[in-house]
């Protein structure tokens, strides 16, 4: 494998990690609620916000700024669960997805309102832009610590689900609500803290988004918010795993199609990528890891 | 019937409501109205706001030294949310407001869906932003531009690339996304390449991409390498591909236009990897003449901020060009305004000296080349344009 | 009850006078407002009924199959640009549009069979696009109807020499009126409320409900959801070409993820399913937006009119859960409905995502 190759794989790699982390949050609220939540990658945007505007402006160093990052996502997202997804958990699926819409709308034209849509520049203290050789191919120690913060929070959050007794719960609620109601199981607690930690892991997400590429505006949570959905959906939508896997396959397609098709069909990229992404559907219905749905009698 | 009530209560609401909005007829001591059309919502905000916040600053000065005529100006805005439908009905709505002339837009397909309609009501619609060179052709005899042609900012920084940077061979970036990035990556290949340089290769990305990393090792892997790097992006992408490419310990040349005219593209990458970039932009960035270093200290006095981009002053420009008509014609008839545009020569503009000598209408403005080095931007030299040179355009 | 309800009642056993009363009282609102008011209010009221005939067709093609398709814009593009093409006018045609085919390129089109051009290539590529997409459910099916979109942008982008790429197709002629776009949603509520109060729309409501138990009575499922999802297309696309005449300009960026949103947004307001609920609520949306302006401008407050649309949205969903009208239509409410009445039909009508159950 050439160096060239071997360049472009890692820079899919890293950029697959972020989607990845955006994409397993919001798989993990789907699981449970069955809810396509839309306002996910604002989530992200505000955790940016806060990382960049509040806690590294106040010079706090960065073992403290992550953990801050990741409760202002766990909170922000909570709340949103409670003001305006709680109360709708009886009503049609199609109307939590609306309703994520609409708070995704309200948050960013607050944002525009409030900061401006202009992009500020942003930086990440420390030195993480140092580059380091890998067998002729070219890494940054933040791009290393992207990928394994991606891999530790996926590592963390599957033996969570399978080992504590609130990930048990939540496997329990996403089975079968009602059953799981009959079990003695405090639903709400279990569904705030499925968003906790979906909204956690969005906030890491937009901490990584503003630390590697240094701009953050009001609008930067659409477009991971929407590739979060899209690879959520190839990997089956509920399947953490499934989502993991579909971010990184989203990165590296995208990366791919520009680092190996001849240059005039750069442009075409998105229609590659969406082009693929229903083929890959059609082939496989449910998604890479998603269970099949059964049909209802 | 309840349901039914409600049904009709609402068709006569609506009703209501859109007849409400009608227009008043003009008259000696109303103030002078001038609509400023811009997307201050979506995705086109981060280009737009600014160039609305200049003009408001430009007729806010306007009014406190007495106004125009002796009447006060009103400016009337619009957001246009980023859509072109919202786009063509907010030109239907301001120009049966009575304005007597109307600014708008960094990109010319929004002043496409704006204005023809002005053109059709007799009320000239003069652009802050936009640079297509065939706009005034296209439109029609009421469309101004405030800024200069696509073709003549590729022009210069090709000629500066060729000559001063003595770069044979380069790669070229376009946002294919939009219109401006595609004519600028057009007219500078053209030029390029009549200078006796080679494009080595091309790549795209989209607007709001933000990973540039597969560009960027597309670039490396080029044998022999290229010498520099022509980028042609908006503002919001000028920085995080400097950043990305100095990042990757690429210290190549990169040039552009006036899409990277803004504190962004020194900024993100920071000052110890903000250097050895060029772009051609309007005369303003870096420029010591008056009218300039005043602009920009109004500027951050009104909105404790230095101005973000280039569009900025541009929209200052706009209003200025048209109080300027105003006062020379005597008259805020549109007609009149209009003929006055037309007849502008060596207007003081921050972004330059504006004259329509020029068969295609566009103004043809001097051309900063600007460097950024160390994060400091530095003016190199301003090219010149021929001036009544006709390019040789096609739609 | 009142004399003037006896006098409705009659009328509602006789739909035809109905339908002709309805269209002149259109007629005459129309004619009056083509003489009273500025070209401004007739643009607005233009674009609320591009609106409906969107809201209409995806409320039919979603609401009544459960399908979630997300697709409308690409639609709306193929039709705009096909309609665009045709009525653009011959002499500019050869040197803008150099990449078109002989007869295309010296012929100049009205109004109406452009816009019919445009509807029935809005219609076939759904066909084509349908056939193997629409086997997908729920999400999967709103994932790739969001890639047909983007996949007809990039190709539009890309096909400079028929469609002029990015800087789009300026300066179409100004043909679109009230006349004609309201024609349109006349015809757009016509087709589907007669569709809908069918037996085909009995097997349409059915398949929504319990797709097993409609294939187990011989519903063909495949076929009907295809023909439901060719027929809100070809809509979208007469919808697009209407908007393209309206606007005279048009590029690969005029209809894209966000408008299929706003659809979607109208169609959820409505009620999933009620033709006259999607109407309404394209509508409301229209005036909103529009009413609350000089609010936005007189406050410098950018953004304020998203910002109460959404808490609008959340609020109706919050406390009207089954939409403004639920699947039901507002006044059809005595006569025979299909379903049940909008009051209980909250819980049980999972509309837009059926059998997802995994």
């Amino acid at each position: 494998m050439s160096a060239y190759v071997l360049q472009q794989l890692i820079n899919g790699l890293v950029l697959g990690s972020m989607y990845a982390l955006v994409a397993v949050g919001f798989s993990m609220i789907y699981s449970i609620v069955r809810l396509i939540n839309f306002a996910h990658g604002d989530v992200a945007m505000i955790g940016a916000f806060s990382t960049f505007l509040v806690f590294a402006a106040a010079g706090l160093p960065l073992w403290v700024i992550v953990p801050a990052t990741l409760a202002v996502g766990a909170a922000v997202a909570a709340i949103i669960e409670f003001l305006v997804f709680r109360p709708q958990r009886q009503a049609p699926q199609v109307n939590g997805f609306i309703t994520s819409l609409g708070v995704s709308i309200l948050i960013q034209n607050v944002g525009i309102l409030l900061l401006s849509a202009q992009p500020r520049s942003v930086r990440l203290p420390g030195l993480l832009r140092t580059n380091h050789d890998f067998f002729g191919a070219r890494v940054t120690t933040l791009d290393i610590l992207i990928v394994a913060a991606t891999l530790i929070s996926l590592l963390v959050l599957t033996l969570f689900v399978k080992r504590t007794r609130l990930g048990i719960a939540m496997r329990a609620t996403s089975e079968n609500v009602s059953a799981a109601q009959l079990m003695g199981i405090p639903v709400n607690r279990v569904i705030t803290a499925a968003f906790a930690v979906g909204g956690a892991l969005a906030g890491l997400a937009g901490l990584m988004w503003g630390g590697r590429y240094g701009q953050i505006d009001p609008l930067m949570g659409f477009v991971p918010g929407l590739k979060a959905f899209v690879a959520a959906v190839i990997g089956g939508v509920g399947s953490l795993a499934g989502a993991a896997l579909g971010g990184y396959l989203l990165g590296m397609a995208e990366i791919m199609i520009v680092g190996m098709l001849p240059s005039e069909y750069g442009s075409y990229r998105d229609a590659f990528v969406f082009g693929l992404l229903i083929l890959v559907l059609l082939v496989m219905p449910n998604g890479l890891l998603g269970k099949p749905a059964e049909e209802r009698a | 019937m309840k349901r039914r009530d409600l049904l009709t209560g609402v068709a006569a609401g609506a009703l209501a409501l859109s007849l409400g909005i009608g227009g008043a007829s003009a008259q000696d001591d109303e103030p002078i109205r001038i609509a400023a059309l811009y997307n201050l919502t979506g995705g086109m905000s981060s280009i737009d706001a600014p160039a609305l916040a200049a003009a408001e600053l430009r007729v806010k000065q306007i009014n406190e030294a007495g106004g125009l005529l002796g009447r006060e100006v009103e400016l009337i805005s619009y957001d246009t949310r980023t859509d072109q439908g919202e786009t063509a009905t907010a030109a239907q709505e301001a120009v049966s407001e009575d304005v007597v002339a109307g600014i708008g837009y960094g990109d010319t397909t929004f002043v496409m869906a704006a204005a023809p309609t002005f053109q059709e009501n007799g009320i000239p619609f003069v652009t802050s932003g936009a640079t297509h060179p065939m706009l005034p052709t296209w439109v029609g005899d009421y469309m101004f531009m405030t800024a200069f042609g696509d073709d003549d900012q590729s022009y210069a920084i090709a000629d500066y690339a060729s000559e001063e940077l003595d770069l044979d061979r380069v790669m070229v970036w376009t946002d294919e996304s939009m219109d401006f990035t595609k004519a600028l990556s057009k007219f500078f290949k053209e030029r390029f390449k009549e200078n006796g340089g080679e494009i080595a290769e091309e790549v795209s990305f989209m607007m709001g991409d933000t990973d540039f990393s597969s560009q960027i090792s597309r670039m490396e892997s080029l044998d022999p390498p290229v010498e520099g790097v022509f980028i042609s992006a908006i503002p919001s992408e000028a920085g995080l591909t400097v950043r990305q490419i100095r990042e990757a310990g690429i210290d190549i040349p990169i040039v552009s236009g006036d899409g990277f005219d803004t504190p962004l593209v020194a900024e993100t990458p920071g000052p110890e990897l903000a250097n050895d970039v060029y772009f051609s932009s309007h005369t303003y960035r870096g420029d010591d003449r008056p009218e300039v270093e005043q602009f920009i200290a109004d500027y951050e006095e009104e909105y404790d901020r230095p101005p973000e981009n280039s569009f900025t002053p541009l929209g200052y420009d706009a209003i200025g060009l048209i109080a300027n008509a105003i006062e020379t014609a005597g008259s805020a008839d549109p007609a009149d305004i209009r003929d006055a545009l037309e007849q502008t020569r060596d207007y003081k503009a921050v972004t330059g000296p504006i004259s329509y000598t020029r068969e295609n209408m566009v103004p043809p403005k001097p051309i900063s080349i600007i460097e950024v080095q160390g994060g400091e931007f530095n003016v190199l030299e301003i090219w010149r344009p021929e001036e009544g040179l006709e390019g040789e355009l096609q739609e | 009850m009142t004399g003037g309800t006896g006098m409705m009642d009659r009328l509602r056993h006789n739909p035809a006078a109905l339908g002709i009363g309805l269209l002149l009282i259109g007629a005459a609102l129309i004619a009056g407002a083509e003489a009273w008011l500025t070209p401004f209010e007739r643009t607005v009221i233009g674009f609320a009924g591009i609106n409906i005939i969107l809201a209409v067709s995806l409320s039919f093609s979603n609401g009544l199959t459960g399908l979630f398709s997300l697709g409308h814009p690409a639609f709306m593009m193929l039709g705009g640009y096909t309609a665009a093409i045709l009525t653009f006018p011959a002499m500019r045609k050869s040197t803008m549009l150099p990449g078109l085919p002989e007869f295309i390129a010296t012929s100049e089109l009205s109004l109406l069979p452009a816009t019919l051009a445009g509807g029935v290539v809005a219609a076939v590529a759904a066909l084509i696009a349908g056939f193997p997409v629409l086997r997908l459910r729920g999400h999967y099916l709103a994932v790739a109807t969001l890639g047909l979109i983007v996949i007809v942008q990039v190709l539009i982008n890309n096909m400079d020499s028929i469609t002029r790429g990015a800087i789009g197709l300026a300066g179409l002629p100004r043909l679109s009126n009230l006349w004609w776009i309201y024609g349109w949603v006349a015809v757009t509520l016509f087709v589907t409320w007669q569709l809908k109060h069918a037996s085909l729309g009995r097997a349409l409501m059915s398949i929504r409900e319990n797709e097993l138990a409609s294939a187990s009575i011989g519903v063909r499922r495949a076929r009907l959801k295809l023909f439901a999802f060719v027929l809100g297309a070809f809509f979208a696309g007469v919808a697009g070409a209407l908007w393209a005449h309206l606007v005279t300009n048009l590029t690969p960026n005029s209809f894209g993820i966000v408008t299929a949103f706003m659809i979607v947004v109208m169609v959820v307001l409505g009620g999933s399913g009620s033709l006259i609920g999607a109407a309404l609520a394209a509508i409301a949306l229209s005036v909103i937006s529009e009413a609350a302006r000089p609010i936005e401008r007189a406050i410098d407050a950018y953004g304020l009119v998203q910002i109460v649309t959404a808490t609008l949205l959340i609020a109706v969903l919050l406390f009207r859960p089954q939409g403004l009208f639920g699947s039901g239509e507002p006044v059809t409410r005595r006569m025979t409905t299909p379903g049940k009445p909008p009051s209980k039909t909250s819980h049980e009508h999972r509309g837009g995502f059926p059998n997802e159950t995994s």
